[in-house]
């Protein structure tokens, strides 16, 4: 993807080293975030996170279907991410998917919690509409417009982002249903069900260089790591998932101390996400 | 400047999208007031300055009191768009009309987009309904025309929803209710056009009922449409067209697809306040509460009577009557019986206005106040109407016109606002008008854009004619046509000549009315929607106008004319050896009535060209209408009954049956025979978009209560197949003269009737004409009265090609709906006629009681049907005295199709030959009706 | 149903004439070598161009001139109903085709023999007329990315409802099943390089919807031509010009 000289390389990891990187930022600081909100009316909600020159676009989309049979007080939620070859030529026709499954599995681990359903960052069971029969269906898809490193932070905000925008319609069920068949629904055009996104969790990636961890690292620098651990957190300090990338062995004291990192970063991440975010939201009301 | 909308929708899957539309919003809608000096485009603009209110209404009022804003007294209006779409929703019926007063230019009523000006839209507030978001909408609009107009007029919101004229007031925008407002313009007559709210407010009193002890009756509820949805998904609840029992209107039908028979629906409080015509939701009654068919005794509740009427005519025009089939007998057999229910819910109603006259009843005491009266329609399917007036004293002896508003459930009675009157109960002309509203038959004058169609009179063949379209040149031909005496509007005319091979040449010339009648002409769209020319008995309503019909279409005597020709070459045998379609020039020698043709024909002396033609014609259709039988055609007996009309006074002279003479079969063997060829032109031309008619074989069902008289005398009848039936008719002969004829006339009965399709629509084994025995017909040579005809010329003349088909029949739906408008016509004229002959029957006898001979033809539990042949008119004879159901001491034995008195001294059998009383009486005042009594 | 009022109103309140609103922006994606987001009405489409560059797979490579390919994916949400699958579907291969022949029909290919130009557009929203849309954004892109081009490519739609021919027309009205004509020219050429129509449209009525077509191609046109001159002066004060 990205040819680099050995010259460069030097340049990178020595940067590294000193704290100092190549764009001037030190190990520990996000480049520039900037939020929009509702940039697809069509979805329930939808967000547009642009970090640095990664951009992204996450929209949620509600949709009426039937319960889990084994779960059937919640709804279902399914994350999927598309790499546009606008991103990447290397991502055109089939060139994309491997990057995509991985993200969209690595993005459900960390958000959906596993496969009982139970430690989700989103409250499921506020997805319900009648018990066993008739539940909303989250689609929450991703996809990158421009890569440039760190897509997995950044598509955890924007999906943090879209679901704060999310507004499902209120549903009537017709009562008297009977048995196994769908009872009849009615939509008010009025009420909307706002998500409480607070306990939905971020990502924050660390990538190890040599021997230290950056957060936020470029797609250059990114070449140059031997392995990443992303954690995503909430707001209460829990972690909610982990994931390690990358070839290289790591010490397990190096990992929980990687945490702990992550963990600090995170609460700035989080504030920072949130005051865009209302920022975001106050300025799309304005329009 | 944009903006964009967002709602959700729930599409059929059950699944709910969320939809965003973008709204534009201009600058460039303008107010549509004259004197207004800020808008620039002045084109649209009605309101005058001389009005001094502009009145804005809201949704509801449009949609209750359309009748009043059709009164001229009401002008200077504004619909907004929101308004109008709103009503378009709900009533697309209102809609047209409110459409129609836009787009007359007499009327002032402006159009204003308030929907996309950029000051007057209204985005939905977070909470707020669809409908408060509307309301809003419309205040807005108010004020803005009040801003805008300034002072020179006074801007009114006319709104009978009380918040909504309570925020507009607090609002600063004058709103009034509709009726204050009238009140206000100070013409009484106007407010009885005002529809009162079906709300609480109101109290409804009952009519003074002429039986006090029957108790209040209350409906059961119906049933909230998502309820019905969910009731008719499940197969709890079905869904049908409700059809009422002309001959009892407490007894309906429901055909429903799920259960593949028809529901019965009996009694009142089952029947739930639905209409004749409305689709409706029915729940099926538990089987042990399902009514055993009984034959109907002929039903007498409350003054509801049977009239007399008249026999259906050709197997062309049999309506289906909506008898039931009665099966087995109220005693002895088991219950053959048809599911029973009850309607829950009113899916779609069928509300329009209906012509009848109020029941009569005391004068109250003082003039001018409201009461309540009763008004029943002439049409027995629908329920009395409850409506208020102050002119009681004024229409108690008139037909009016009363439409439906609502039906409460604690209101025996539906309410209705009185429309308008018509005229005297009894007067001809006022009857004749009734007969033509009833059957929705446009009888006005043509407008002057129609007659700006036509060419200019005095109009002769032209040499530009004679070299468009291919037209050769036929004048030198023999050419006569052959009508009824008087015709003036000929559309046939025929020719014979004998070849030199031996052979002969025939050709069949019609009016070439397409000539004249261009698509997209008003005078098209005209006639499109007339659809046929109504014959009344005493004038004709025309479809074309009058300079047309009798004029430049007519191929009258000694005048050169156009037409469209069939020309066949046949052998002496009528096999057809070749045919040719062609547009002609023809001039035809002698316009014969049948009479006429018939003398010529006869009288041997004669030895003219003309004559020679007619007889070698007549020898030709003897053969091709043998042919014919042999393959199967009905020849059904026709009680066309004609009138002698006094040309002064227009009253009925005499009455007596039509006579069919061999020059009438003559004349239809070859149009007959021409339709046959033009069908089978334009279907290998255009197999998907031809004009056909057909008519569907009866099934056994409809044929029961022939094959059950007929079983009752003796006699059996084999319909397999159209040649056996019509030679079972041919048998069926006794020592009565009339035998023959009686049965082929009820067999007419069983028949449905012949429709008009498109092509495209049904697969070619089901294009079979039944009565004719035809694989395939149409309609080809009467275009001059009938407008299928002109579409069947369009369709000819495109397949010989000298004539490009307009993009209407590319369109196969829109062809549908157009066959599906001419059937309606169809019907409605042959109705309408047989409504003048009826009102003119009953002029005749009003001073003339006669006596004279009848068969029975039906027999019913107090009494049986006849049938009169001398005047071809039938009607019920009591046995046992009205009001006293079930017969008292007669009994009906159904089996035997006999009824017997008790003691077994006298009895009827059906067929029989009784003698008759006829007189006109009139039990109630301004209710004259023929009454038909044993002697 | 009634397309267009009897006060000369379309359902958006457009008039039967009028185009949607129309917004561009270049420069979208950075990594790019030149790239446009283009909105028509609700129709939101974004395109990137990468290239002249090496060709890929060497057995493509032609000797005298460039290789252009071109690819057109719909986002999972950019339709009401969620779509499944982005890209590889009949309809999408169809119109990438549509556009590679467009565009490579205007691209001065000779200049850059055995390079390779990309053409990538990706679809956001689709509200009609998504084809005219990727088009436009796609010589917006070319533009930006400054490949050396006759004239630019513009494409509006056009259709019949209701006896009127209407320009521009959105979803609601594409879906009404009247014919859909699209038109995609050369402006200052005034030669047309796309043409394709759907249903069935007698040929008098054709030529006056292709006509109106046409003049929205036109409209469009100008517009182009001022947001690239607008980014023009922007790059120009920029660098210190």
């Amino acid at each position: 993807m990205v040819g680099l000289s050995l010259g460069e390389k030097h340049f990178i990891q020595g940067g590294i080293d000193q704290n100092i990187r190549s764009d001037g930022r030190k190990r520990d600081t996000y480049r520039p975030i900037s939020v929009e909100t509702g940039v697809i009316p069509q979805a329930n909600g939808s967000a547009r996170i642009r970090i640095g020159a990664t951009e992204v676009i996450a929209s949620v989309k509600a949709e009426l279907g039937r319960p889990d049979a084994l779960q059937p007080d919640q709804g279902k939620v399914a994350i999927f991410v598309d790499c546009s070859p606008v991103a990447e030529p290397m991502f055109e026709g089939r060139g994309g998917e491997e990057l995509s499954t991985e993200l969209s599995v690595v993005l459900q681990h960390c958000l959906l919690g596993g496969k009982s359903g139970a430690g989700a960052g989103i409250d499921l069971s506020s997805l319900i509409v009648a018990e066993g029969k008739i539940c909303w269906d989250l689609y929450i898809d991703g996809l990158v417009i421009s890569s440039d490193g760190n897509l997995l932070d950044a598509l955890g905000a924007a999906i943090k982002a879209a679901l704060s925008n999310t507004g499902i319609p209120r549903v009537q069920v017709a009562a008297g249903a009977l048995g196994d068949e769908q009872p009849e629904v009615d939509i008010s055009d009025e009420e909307f069900l706002q998500f409480d996104t607070s306990g939905v969790p971020v990502i924050v990636t660390l990538t190890k260089v040599g021997r230290h961890y950056i957060v936020d690292a470029t797609s250059e620098e990114e070449s140059q790591m031997s392995s990443a651990v992303s954690v995503s957190i909430n707001r209460k300090g829990h972690i909610c998932g982990l994931s390690k990338r990358g070839s290289a062995g790591l010490d397990p004291s190096v990992i929980s101390d990687m945490i702990s990192v992550a963990r600090h970063i995170s609460e700035q991440l989080i504030n920072k996400l949130d005051s865009e975010i209302s920022a975001a939201e106050a300025g799309e009301d304005e329009m | 400047m944009l903006h964009s909308k967002t709602f959700n929708k729930k599409t059929r899957g059950g699944r709910i999208q969320k939809l965003v539309r973008e709204v534009y919003l201009r600058d460039d809608i303008y107010c549509g007031a004259s004197f207004c000096k800020s808008c620039e485009d002045k084109s649209k603009a009605r309101l005058t300055a001389a009005a001094s209110t502009i009145l804005i209404l809201d949704t509801n009022v449009v949609l209750n009191q359309i009748d009043l804003l059709e009164n001229p007294a009401v002008e200077d209006v504004v619909l907004l768009s929101v308004v109008l779409q709103e009503v378009k929703n709900k009533n697309s019926a209102v809609y047209g009309r409110i459409r129609n007063l836009i787009d007359n230019p007499a009327r002032r009523f402006v159009v204003f987009s308030n929907e996309f000006h950029r000051d007057t839209y209204v985005q939905t507030m977070a909470g707020e309904s669809p409908n408060d978001r509307n309301d809003r909408a419309i205040r807005v609009a108010s004020r803005w025309y009040q801003s805008h107009l300034g002072d020179a007029v006074k801007v009114l919101l006319i709104t009978n929803d009380r918040e909504n004229k309570r925020k507009a007031t607090e609002e600063g925008v004058s709103a009034e209710t509709i009726e204050s407002y009238v009140k206000s313009l100070g013409q009484p007559a106007l407010l009885d056009l005002l529809v009162q709210p079906a709300s609480e407010d109101v109290i409804m009193e009952e009519v003074e009922d002429m039986r006090p002890s029957k108790r209040k009756v209350v409906y059961p509820e119906h049933k909230p449409m998502s309820e019905i949805t969910s009731g008719l998904t499940k197969g709890i609840y079905h869904q049908g067209k409700i059809r009422v029992n002309r001959y009892n209107p407490f007894e309906a039908y429901v055909g429903s697809e799920s259960i593949g028979d028809e529901i019965v629906i009996y009694g009142r409080g089952n029947m739930n306040r639905a209409f004749d015509g409305d689709v409706v939701a029915v729940e099926l009654l538990p089987q042990d509460q399902w009514h055993e068919e009984k034959s109907l005794s002929i039903v007498d509740e409350e003054d509801d009577e049977e009239d007399v009427h008249l026999v259906p005519g050709s197997a062309d025009d049999a309506p289906r009557t909506t008898d039931p089939v009665s099966s087995s007998t109220s005693d002895t057999s088991p219950v053959s019986s048809r599911p029973s229910g009850c309607v829950v819910g009113i899916i779609k109603r069928n509300w329009h206005s209906y012509c009848g006259s109020l029941e009569p009843m005391p004068m109250p005491a003082g003039s001018g106040s409201l009461v309540n009266a009763l008004f029943v329609s002439k049409d027995r399917r629908i329920p009395k109407i409850r409506i208020q007036t102050r002119q009681l004293e004024n229409l108690l002896d008139k037909r009016i016109i009363v439409a439906v508003d609502s039906w409460d459930r604690q209101s025996r009675y539906p309410s209705g606002h009185y429309v308008r009157s018509i005229g005297e109960i009894g007067d001809r002309d006022t009857e004749t008008e009734l007969v033509l509203i009833e059957n929705d038959i446009d009888a006005r004058p043509f407008s002057t854009q129609v007659l700006a169609c036509l060419p200019p009179l005095p109009w002769s063949v032209s040499s530009e004619d004679l070299n468009k379209s291919n037209r050769i040149d036929l004048r030198h031909l023999h050419v006569f046509s052959v009508d009824p005496p008087g015709c003036k509007d000929i559309d046939d005319a025929l020719h014979c000549t004998m070849l030199p091979t031996g052979n002969f040449e025939v050709g069949v010339h019609i009016a070439d009315v397409t000539n004249f009648v261009h698509p997209g002409t008003p005078l098209d769209d005209e006639a499109t929607q007339r659809g046929t020319s109504v014959y009344l008995v005493e004038r004709r309503i025309d479809m074309l106008p009058k300079p047309l019909t009798e004029d430049i279409c007519s191929l009258r005597a000694d005048v050169e004319r156009l037409a469209f020709s069939v020309i066949w070459e046949m052998t002496p045998e009528a096999e057809i050896i070749s045919t040719k379609y062609t547009k002609s020039v023809i001039k035809s020698c002698a316009a014969l009535s049948y009479v006429e043709a018939q003398a010529r024909m006869d009288d041997s002396r004669l030895v003219d060209p003309v004559t020679k033609d007619l007889r070698n014609m007549n020898a030709l259709a003897k053969i091709m209408r043998q042919r014919r039988i042999q393959r199967g055609a009905l020849t059904l007996a026709s009680a066309e009954v004609k009138f002698q009309i006094d040309t002064e006074t227009h009253d009925p002279l005499d009455i007596g049956m039509y006579q069919i003479r061999e020059a009438n079969q003559m004349v239809e063997e070859f149009m007959l025979a021409a339709n046959v060829s033009v069908a089978e032109k334009i279907l290998k031309e255009f197999p998907a978009c031809s004009l056909l008619r057909r008519h569907p074989t009866p099934t056994k069902e409809m044929l029961e209560p022939l094959l059950r008289t007929a079983a009752a005398v003796g006699l059996t009848l084999d319909f397999s197949s159209s040649k056996a039936l019509a030679d079972s008719l041919d048998r069926a002969v006794s020592d009565d003269p009339y035998f023959n004829k009686l049965i082929r006339i009820m067999a007419t009965r069983c028949m449905t009737q012949a429709v008009y399709f498109c092509s495209g629509e049904l697969s070619p084994p089901e294009f079979l004409h039944y009565g004719l025995a035809a694989p395939l017909y149409t309609h080809f040579t009467s275009p001059i009265r009938r407008y299928a005809d002109v579409i069947v010329h369009r369709l000819l003349a495109a397949s010989i090609g000298i004539y490009k088909l307009p993009t209407i029949f590319r369109d196969r739906p829109q062809l549908t709906s157009i066959a599906d408008n001419l059937n309606y016509r169809h019907r409605n004229a042959q109705m309408a006629s047989r409504g003048s002959v009826e009102l003119h029957t009953l002029i005749y006898f009003r001073n003339r009681p006669t006596d004279t001979e009848a068969r029975i033809v039906k027999m019913r539990s107090n009494g049986f049907i006849v049938f009169v042949p001398k005047f071809g008119i039938e009607g019920p004879v009591y046995l046992a005295p009205r009001g006293d159901k079930g017969g008292g001491e007669w009994f009906l034995d159904d089996q035997q199709q006999r009824i017997k008195k008790m003691d077994g001294s006298i009895s009827y059998g059906i067929l029989q030959a009784v003698k008759i009383h006829l007189e006109v009486v009139e039990p109630q005042p301004n209710r004259p009706k023929l009454q038909l009594t044993l002697v | 149903m009634e397309f267009v009022n009897p006060e000369g109103l379309r359902l958006d309140g457009r008039r039967p004439m009028e185009m949607r609103q129309l917004r561009a922006e270049i420069g979208a994606v950075a990594k790019a070598d030149g790239s446009a987001v283009f909105e028509m009405g609700n129709t939101k489409v974004i395109a990137a161009v990468y290239g002249p560059r090496e060709v890929q797979n060497r057995s493509q490579q032609i000797n005298d001139q460039a290789l252009v390919r071109c690819e057109y994916s719909m986002a999972n949400f950019s339709t009401g109903d969620r779509r499944r699958k982005p890209k590889g579907d009949r309809r999408s291969t169809e119109i990438s085709l549509v556009i590679r022949q467009t565009m490579e029909a205007c691209i001065l290919t000779h200049l850059m023999p055995r390079s390779q130009i990309d053409i990538y557009v990706q679809v956001l929203q689709a509200d009609g007329g998504t084809r005219s849309a990727c088009i436009n954004a796609a010589t917006l892109a070319l533009a930006d990315a400054g490949i050396p081009m006759r004239d630019l490519v513009t494409s509006c739609s056009a259709g019949y409802l209701n006896s009127t021919p209407l320009l521009d027309l959105n979803y609601v009205e594409d879906s009404a099943g009247g014919p859909d004509v699209t038109v995609g020219i050369l402006p200052k050429l005034d030669k047309v390089t796309l043409l394709q129509m759907d249903a069935k449209l007698p040929i008098d009525i054709f030529e006056n919807v292709m006509q109106l077509a046409a003049e929205g191609c036109k409209a469009i046109a100008n517009y182009i031509r001022e947001v690239l001159l607008e980014n023009t002066k922007q790059l120009e004060y920029r660098r210190g010009l």
